[in-house]
């Protein structure tokens, strides 16, 4: 079965829009705003959201019940030479109620683009966006769905915002590929470990009504005294909580090692007829960790995880409509070992005493209303926990070109 | 045990997805999706977490312990027995183990005290003053240095050398001189033979061979370690509104009590089976400044006494405070005679002494510990964190037969 899958993954592509290179009209804004509704939390209140047999961190933060504002960005780009560009992107992500969504830099990079007779070559660096896994570099307003792939979430905190430096072959007939050089603040990665490196490649194509891509990458890290930044990482308290309700603190474990990704990924797209479209989607990662789980009472184990999963996205659409389901699976197979291994599996997550396969269904309906106004609805069936949820989703998403104005072509997506 | 369909990818499930607007709502089918993903039909790997402790709870010693308490570490050359304790037990309680038998363990290690004296200065064979304070016996095992401020003594047996033929203070007041005439007279008590040969049964001649002396030690110290106490009301569960609420202050930001008084013994002098470094911990609380500039007053000068580094100054190992509650006064030498005072200068800071000889204000110790800042705190407050505390007294410890002395008549005699 995995071979099915590594095979679908391999005969359709994806295609991203979260990074960029800006055209040369001058200074172009983008904006977006992605909110959604919620009939119910993944977890409740003053648990944690721990997926069985996984190490989480990150930003990966649980959906809750009510409205939530899974994204807010602000980009600018800007081509002050002609083969040199910067961008600059505030954003901010879904958190709890207890981390208010922060403002945070996630782009500020410069770009030079070189090279016409061999590619072109672009060459970036800064703050950025990983470009390896288009999927990874999804935003929430660029999918169909509003919550991140499972996958995502577990191997990399849901999103991923480095300095770092990129050099690619861009776009030459079909193909790129290039290699990117972290210096380790993004999960899985520490920036006290040594740094995080990838290579990735794709290509796409089109012919007729059928378009499509497909493409690979390698990722490696490694990570000393890895803390869950989410709940974890810094000084901790028991919750106070209300009487009769049950609050822990948060068990600070750590992990120090390597974590080694690789993934496939691609999309096939078919224009049926002028108003009817189909496709698929997918993406699906390897993940190998081999280090140390630790605590601060200097208890520690070896562990070692094969972990894997994916998600496949088919989808139809009909006019500015588009339904379609994505299925969400991730198996995972750890060891540990050491006098301490049974309190730090508990304790880090990695614990999985009845099998549990994380698995996740969204069933959704998206409409675009508007060329820059989507409202869509979600139905989610999710046993990523062992108790299992059903919860509907309604969400709107904005997003839209501020300058030099709707409709103009001011970036080149990827 | 789940069937292997129920291992399938998850889209064959969706047969059976059940909707629930807020978890409570109309269950409803949702037909046919997986006709939609025909590759669908393998199944995955079940996850698993497999987990190897090397043997961590296993104990051929009964140490009575509730689950979540982790072994403690034995030396490999004295592994505990019940037949060594029993001896211990016997040479715990005997004076004739003393210089001119006035003096056993049990003289300054009292059980109903939680094996303290509830003197400021015990007093030894020769009526020289201890310039400490008694420890309290609990939970011994697990800590990782066993006197107030010496972090070369490791192990219960290298520490039981310093009582039995220290001479600044004498204690047991044993030597070169006496101690053959001190082992004569054990050697002659017959309950001795017999338990020595169960105790060592390896060994010819136990009680008069040249290991015979290094037999007691072991047995001492299999007896210290055997102290165990984890039946207190915080161990149940069973505390009243007062130590609820006093629990909630001492792990709270304002006191920051736990940050030292941390884990399953109320200390940072924690060492068992599942720890892999052993961290040595000590704290200048700012109960003198005698010079200005930092001094404790002599011989008590702490951790500095055996390193001499002027840094060390006044550092103290933080207390175990289970049964804290009878074991006064307090501190390194007992010049503290109430917890209400105890927490009082917590909340000052530091200690002020306005008279001599010790005058001096301890808030502005330069060395002391970075979690002895000053807090408010009410009475009331104050009767709450006691409230806990007095919540870690183990009743059963300090009347358990098992602990008490063997040579009365009301005691058991295994």
């Amino acid at each position: 079965m995995n071979r099915l899958y590594l095979l679908l993954a391999l005969v359709v592509s994806a295609n991203c829009h979260a990074h960029y290179i800006p055209t040369d009209d001058g200074l172009v804004v983008n904006a977006s705003l992605a909110a959604t509704w919620s009939s119910s939390s993944v977890v409740d209140e003053y648990d944690y959201w721990q997926i069985p047999g996984t190490l989480m961190g990150g930003h990966a933060w649980p959906r809750e019940e009510g409205v939530q504002i899974d994204e807010l960005t602000l980009g600018l780009g800007y081509r002050f030479q002609e083969r040199a560009f910067a961008v600059v992107e505030l954003g901010s992500h879904a958190a709890d109620e207890d981390h208010e969504n922060e403002i945070e830099l996630q782009h500020a990079y410069l770009g030079y683009v070189c090279c016409d007779t061999t590619g072109p070559w672009v060459i970036e660096i800064g703050q950025m966006t990983a470009a390896f896994s288009p999927g990874l570099a999804e935003h929430s307003a660029d999918r169909m769905v509003s919550d991140a792939p499972l996958i995502n979430d577990v191997f990399f905190g849901r999103d991923f915002h480095d300095k770092g430096i990129r050099l690619w072959w861009h776009e030459t007939a079909g193909f790129s590929a290039g290699a990117e050089l972290w210096r380790g603040d993004a999960f899985p990665a520490t920036a006290s470990g040594d740094n995080a490196w990838d290579l990735f490649g794709r290509y796409q194509w089109q012919t007729g009504g059928l378009s499509g891509s497909f493409g690979g990458w390698i990722y490696r890290s490694s990570a000393s005294s890895r803390a869950d930044h989410r709940y974890g990482g810094s000084h901790q308290h028991t919750p106070v909580a209300p009487p009769g309700t049950t609050a822990s603190v948060f068990p600070d474990v750590r992990f120090t090692g390597d974590t080694d990704v690789y993934g496939v990924h691609g999309e096939l797209g078919y224009r049926m007829a002028p108003d009817w479209r189909l496709g698929v989607k997918t993406e699906v990662m390897w993940a190998e960790i081999d280090g140390l789980v630790h605590d601060a009472s200097s208890r520690q184990a070896s562990v070692q995880g094969d972990q894997w999963g994916g998600w496949v996205q088919p989808y139809m659409g009909w006019q500015e409509h588009t339904f379609g389901v994505r299925g969400d699976w991730l198996s995972t197979d750890n060891q540990l070992v050491g006098a301490a291994a049974p309190v730090l599996a508990v304790d880090s997550g990695l614990a999985n005493e009845k099998g549990h396969d994380p698995e996740r269904v969204t069933v959704f309906w998206h409409w675009q209303w508007h060329p820059s106004l989507a409202l869509r609805t979600e139905v989610i069936q999710d046993n990523t926990l062992p108790d299992e949820d059903l919860r509907w989703l309604f969400g709107v998403v904005w997003k839209d070109q501020l300058s030099p104005g709707s409709g103009s072509s001011g970036g080149h997506p990827h | 045990m789940a069937t292997p369909t129920q291992w399938c990818f998850p889209l064959l499930k969706v047969n059976s997805l059940r909707y629930r607007l807020n978890r409570n709502s109309a269950r409803v089918r949702v037909c046919a999706l997986a006709l939609l993903l025909p590759w669908a039909s393998g199944c995955l790997d079940q996850s698993s977490t497999r987990v190897d402790d090397q043997g961590a709870r296993v104990s051929s010693y009964d140490w009575g312990l509730p689950d979540s308490i982790p072994l403690p570490r034995v030396p490999e050359d004295n592994p505990m027995t019940e037949e060594k304790f029993q001896l211990g037990r016997h040479l715990f309680y005997d004076a004739r183990l003393s210089a001119n038998g006035t003096i056993s363990c049990s003289s300054c290690h009292q059980q109903d005290k939680a094996f303290t004296d509830g003197k400021v200065h015990a007093l030894g064979a020769s009526g020289q003053p201890h310039p400490r304070n008694s420890q309290a016996l609990v939970n011994v095992a697990w800590n990782n240095i066993l006197t107030w401020g010496n972090p070369s003594l490791g192990t219960i047996e290298k520490q039981i050398m310093v009582p039995l033929y220290g001479d600044d203070p004498i204690e047991h007041g044993l030597n070169e001189a006496n101690h053959e005439q001190v082992l004569r007279s054990l050697q002659a008590e017959p309950v001795y033979p017999p338990l020595f040969a169960e105790a060592f049964p390896d060994q010819d001649d136990p009680l008069y061979s040249d290991q015979a002396w290094d037999n007691i030690v072991k047995a001492l110290a299999s007896f210290v370690r055997g102290l165990v106490s984890f039946d207190s009301d915080y161990d149940r569960g069973e505390l009243s509104a007062s130590a609820l609420r006093g629990e909630k202050l001492f792990n709270s930001e304002r006191l920051e009590c736990f940050h030292c008084h941390a884990g399953y013994n109320f200390t940072d002098a924690t060492v068992d089976r599942l720890t892999s470094v052993n961290q040595l911990q000590f704290h200048n609380t700012g109960l003198y400044n005698i010079d200005g500039l930092g001094a404790y007053p002599e011989p008590n000068t702490g951790r500095h006494e055996v390193t001499g580094n002027p840094a060390h100054m006044g550092q103290f190992r933080a207390q175990n405070l289970r049964n804290v509650a009878l074991t006064a006064p307090y501190n390194h030498d007992g010049s503290v005679a109430t917890l209400e005072e105890v927490i009082r200068n917590y909340a000052a800071g530091g200690r002020v002494l306005t008279s001599p000889p010790n005058a001096g204000d301890g808030r502005m110790n330069p060395y002391k510990d970075g979690f002895i800042t000053s807090f408010e705190i009410s009475d009331q407050e104050i009767q709450d964190v006691i409230a806990f505390l007095e919540s870690l007294t183990d009743r059963n410890f300090i009347t358990n037969p098992r602990f008490s002395n063997p040579w009365t008549q009301d005691s058991e005699q295994d």
